[in-house]
């Protein structure tokens, strides 16, 4: 009842607020009216009586805020009218608005992009049930180096096999024999697209535990059990690839082209359906021939398994560990076994780890990196919007004092600053918002394979919610900032300063101490973008081996079901002979794998006269690289020694090889290769005996596993000796010509030669350069755009400060001015204000970047995280800056006219 | 002159309840009774009175009327309401608690 009664009084006092005021006006005005009548009763004169009672009775407006604060709806009313003060006054001077928001708008978008990727690449659960049960399984072999590299078959059906902790362990490649590159040629009809594709078993489905949004998967007896020579002709499909080339039409049941051979599509994935982010579009099932089915040597196959449950990670991880100890003994051979202590270069361990972490790989590092820079960048706009919230406040003070003077306590007061901050941190939240909704959709737009997980890169809500609390955060600091330290004593003093008030000491060293760290922050996220743009740069310049300007490339796919090694032999020889006739293109070459990013081959090769550490007759070789045409001319790798490959070979009954700087090291050890034979199988190029190769020459190293890794072994081997080709070729170009002019005469000579055959990946060889340091690249250009954001902050917080400082102090350079001191005088002792300033500032930012700049180390290449010149450069803009912000307010004071500064006074 | 905040907390509430549990006053009145009766001893300030009301109405303790005085003025008049003559009870139980509790204290010593 009495509840009832309550809220039917507040719902009064807040609706009927008018009348509530008029009431208490009446009643106040009735107890005035009574004491004037007993003071004029008790022999006072009216007029005297009347002041008395005033005076007693003091100011009527306290009263009625006070009754109001007993009326307990303030709250509302006090909001609606405190929003629409701030927002009439903020509009008042649209400036200062406009540079907080913008500023606030800038460092929360900047956070909540960068946490949208921490969120969605780090933490949040990858897309499966259950995933924290996924395990990846991977073969490492640290002595040469070789890290999260493929199982063998054999390996991977024995750990099937003894596992305990697994309740399904699951394997895919996207190499393989039949389909080479992780792409295949895929046609309904019409010109074949080229979509990336992944082989997988019916146990990986299982372990990954997706369904099907139609049809069926692929079943053991079309895997793991298969027995056909060729692959089981069975593919499914991705939702999107179904929805984008198919339109969604029913498919399953239907043929589809893939390599030249027609497939039954048996399914259709449920949408962003993908294994360890390869953007798969086509599902094959995985089939091996069966000679690399038992070749122990042959690491084809990654290994995703799923944990029964209860057995922890640490528990599978103990029991892979003690499989290790015996691994030969338990499965009978001592041949190319998995081991716990692989010393020698032939040997590898194998290793767990999540399937999370697995797919996140080193792109951990960079985006914590980003969040500490956008961090920075974040406290760098507090700084900031405190410095102006005290600038402003300093002018505001009258105000204040005067709201207190006529019955405004200093809880009210605070509340009100409090709405202006939510009220400003508002808009630059949700500006923040739309800027990093928009920069994160531009981001993958631009760079779509920089960063992993992209599908799961979504404004949800966890990412809401830290926007919403850095808007409440910067509101909070803005209220209190803005409401400063006021204490009504000095209310007097303050009425009577007016505008010009003195702030206290204090507030001077608060507003220093801020530039100072704005200063300090601005300059590690400086120096740290300045070691990635340096990191970027060494990356650019890095002698590959070959050289890259003027050089294009493409690469195109002959299927292996219609073709026969010799067929395709002749058809790119036809391609690069009627290419190398157009006008512009100096020089042409195919090779079957493009540097500087491809996968390892790892293939064992016998070399005649050699026994390897375990007392083997081969070495497994790097990378084979199969060439036709002028390779090593056209592609400018020089030869160091012997020589390359010549016409006169191809009609020469004694095959022969080229080797790499690496591998003439590795095997004959500082002797003179030349001479020396090996043994290639025949079946990794299409020809049908493995024939011994004459080593001819030893090439310059070119980087085939990344510009930034060292160069592995290699063996160049002519195609045209054999006249064979691989279905999947580069072909290479020098040509004056831009990528783009020579697109049209390619697809012509191409479609001439092979109809059916998709153009890929056209492009001059930068872009491939570029492609391969993307990452690198991606997180400079962040860190630089973050890095130049907080100098400019920075350069605005000293100037604010600088020209807020002249501006308290005209009396006093007046007066300096009238009383002799020169322009130039008062122009360096402001200059020398603000540069000890960020003087301080650099000195603290230094000792920062030395301390936390460890931490990018391992994202730096060729340049140390103490690099001088580096430092050197960001003192040197971080002076520029602090000269150009100091000289402005500095000059204005050394203008000031001591006769108008005086006489205003 | 007594300020409220020499008051104990909470006797200013009392004082009103009781001063208005035998009919319905306007502000003025309800200030002048007790000071009257207090024998002038204590003094209420409009600044506390007021607010004091307005507490004690949003609460449902009293209600409030416009009504015409002896002298022929609109005056805002203050009764209780069931409520509040049970809070009057316990205010006063209370009252009387603590204010013996206080002269034992106080005499003891």
């Amino acid at each position: 009842m009495r509840i009832l009664d309550k809220a039917r009084l507040r719902l009064r006092s807040l609706c009927r607020r008018p009348n509530v005021d008029f009431e208490l006006e009446a009643e106040l005005r009735f107890h005035l009216d009574q004491l004037i009548e007993e003071k004029i009763s008790s022999g006072m004169p009216p007029a005297e009586a009347r002041r008395a009672a005033q005076r007693m009775i003091g100011g009527i407006a306290q009263y009625k805020e006070e009754c109001r604060d007993m009326r307990r709806v303030n709250f509302v009313e006090d909001l609606v009218q405190d929003v629409r003060y701030t927002i009439r006054s903020l509009a008042k001077s649209p400036g200062f608005t406009a540079v907080v928001v913008a500023t606030l708008a800038l460092g929360i978008g900047a956070n909540i992009a960068i946490f949208t990727i921490v969120h969605g690449v780090l933490l949040r659960p990858l897309d499966y049930p259950k995933p924290g049960q996924l395990m990846y399984l991977t073969a490492e072999a640290p002595a040469i180096g070789s890290t999260r590299s493929a199982l063998s078959a054999p390996e991977y059906i024995e750990f099937r096999q003894m596992n305990r902790s697994f309740a399904e362990v699951g394997a895919y490649s996207t190499g393989g024999t039949a389909y080479t590159t992780g792409e295949v040629n895929l046609s309904a009809g019409g010109r074949p697209l080229r979509v990336r594709s992944i082989s997988v078993d019916a146990h990986l489905l299982k372990a990954l535990g997706i369904q099907p949004e139609q049809g069926r998967f692929f079943t053991d007896e079309e895997t793991s059990r298969w027995t056909g020579t060729l692959p089981p002709p069975i593919a499914i499909l991705s939702h999107e690839l179904w929805q984008t080339a198919f339109g969604g039409r029913p498919l399953v049941g239907q043929k589809l082209e893939i390599e030249g051979r027609p497939h039954e599509i048996v399914g259709i994935m449920p949408p962003e359906a993908d294994v360890m982010d390869h953007h798969t579009q086509v599902w094959l099932p995985l089939w091996l021939p069966p000679n690399m089915a038992r070749q122990r040597e042959a690491h084809v196959l990654y290994v995703i398994a799923r944990r029964k449950d209860g057995v922890t990670a640490k528990m599978a991880q103990t029991e892979l560990s003690a499989f290790l100890v015996n691994w030969g003994d338990r499965v009978g051979t001592r041949d190319h076994v998995p081991t716990n202590h692989p010393l020698r270069s032939v040997d590898h361990t194998l290793q767990l780890q999540s399937l999370q972490d697995a797919i996140v790989g080193n792109a951990r590092r960079p985006i914590w990196v980003l969040q500490a820079a956008v961090g920075f960048v974040l406290l760098i706009v507090c700084a900031n919007l405190a410095n102006l919230v005290m600038a402003r406040a300093g002018s505001r003070r009258r105000e204040f004092v005067l709201r207190t003077a006529l019955g405004a306590n200093r809880g009210r007061l605070l509340r009100q600053s409090l709405t202006e901050g939510a009220v400003i941190s508002g808009a630059g939240g949700i500006l923040g918002l739309l800027l990093a909704s928009a920069s994160v959709r531009a981001l993958i737009r631009a760079y779509p394979t920089s960063i992993p997980r992209t599908s799961d890169l979504t404004i949800d809500l966890p990412v809401l919610l830290v926007a919403l609390g850095l808007s409440t955060g910067t509101a909070l600091l803005f209220g209190f900032v803005s409401l400063g330290r006021r204490r009504t004593s000095s209310m007097m003093t303050a009425l009577k300063e007016g505008a010009r008030a003195a702030s206290g000491a204090w507030r001077h060293y608060a507003r220093r101490g801020l530039v100072i760290a704005q200063v300090a922050f601005a300059v590690m996220l400086v120096i740290g973008a300045g070691l990635l743009v340096q990191t970027v740069y060494n990356l650019t310049r890095i002698d590959a081996g070959f050289d890259r300007s003027r050089l294009v490339t493409f690469s195109m796919t002959l299927p292996m079901a219609n073709s026969e090694p010799e067929t395709r032999a002749q058809a790119y020889q036809r391609i690069l002979d009627r290419l190398r006739s157009v006008p512009g293109i100096l020089g042409t070459a195919a090779m079957s794998g493009l540097p500087p990013n491809r996968t390892r081959d790892a293939i064992a090769t016998p070399i005649e006269n050699y026994t390897s550490d375990n007392g083997k007759p081969f070495a497994i070789i790097d990378y084979y690289q199969f060439v036709m045409g002028d390779y090593f001319g056209t592609m400018g790798i020089s030869i160091v020694a012997g020589r390359g490959f010549e016409r006169t070979d191809n009609a020469s009954q004694g095959k022969v090889a080229i080797v790499n700087e690496v591998l003439a090291k590795r095997i004959w050890n500082g002797q003179n290769p030349i001479g020396h034979r090996l043994r290639p199988p025949g079946g990794s190029f299409g020809a049908s005996d493995n024939v011994w190769h004459t080593v001819i020459g030893v090439a310059k190293d070119v980087r085939q596993g990344g510009v930034d890794r060292p160069a592995g072994t290699e063996l160049y081997i002519s195609l045209d000796q054999h006249d064979v080709a691989p279905p999947s070729m580069n072909v290479v170009m020098r040509t004056t010509l831009p990528p783009a002019a020579l697109s049209g005469t390619i697809e012509r000579i191409v479609g001439e030669v092979a109809p059916a055959v998709p153009i890929v990946r056209l492009r001059d060889m930068d872009s491939v350069f570029a492609e391969s340091i993307r990452r690198p690249r991606l997180l400079a250009q962040l860190l630089g755009a973050f890095a130049g954001l907080a100098l400019l902050l920075a350069a605005i917080g000293t100037y604010g400060v600088l020209s807020y400082m002249v501006t308290e102090r005209r009396r006093e350079i007046g007066i300096r001015v009238a009383l002799g001191a020169t322009r130039s005088h008062v122009l360096t002792q402001i200059m020398k204000q603000g540069l000890q300033v960020t003087a301080l500032g650099v000195i603290i930012g230094l000792a920062g970047a030395l301390a936390v700049n460890r931490l990018i180390a391992s994202l730096l290449f060729r340049v140390q995280p103490t690099d001088t010149v580096t430092i050197a450069f960001v003192i040197a803009t971080i002076t520029v800056v602090a000269v150009v912000a100091s000289w402005l307010p500095a000059w204005r004071a050394s203008r000031l006219d001591p006769n108008v500064v005086l006489r205003d006074e | 002159m007594a300020k409220p905040t020499d008051l104990v907390q909470g006797t200013l509430d009392l004082l009103i309840l009781k001063t208005i549990s035998l009919e319905p006053k306007h502000g003025w009145a309800i200030a002048k009774r007790i000071q009257q009766v207090s024998q002038e001893a204590l003094q209420i300030q409009q600044g506390s009175l007021y607010p004091a009301l307005h507490r004690l109405e949003q609460q449902a303790w009293i209600k409030a009327e416009w009504r015409t005085t002896e002298t022929g003025r609109m005056a805002k008049f203050y009764s209780l309401t069931r409520s509040g003559r049970k809070q009057l009870e316990r205010e006063l139980a209370n009252w009387v608690r603590l204010s013996t509790a206080i002269n034992i204290v106080v005499q003891e010593a």
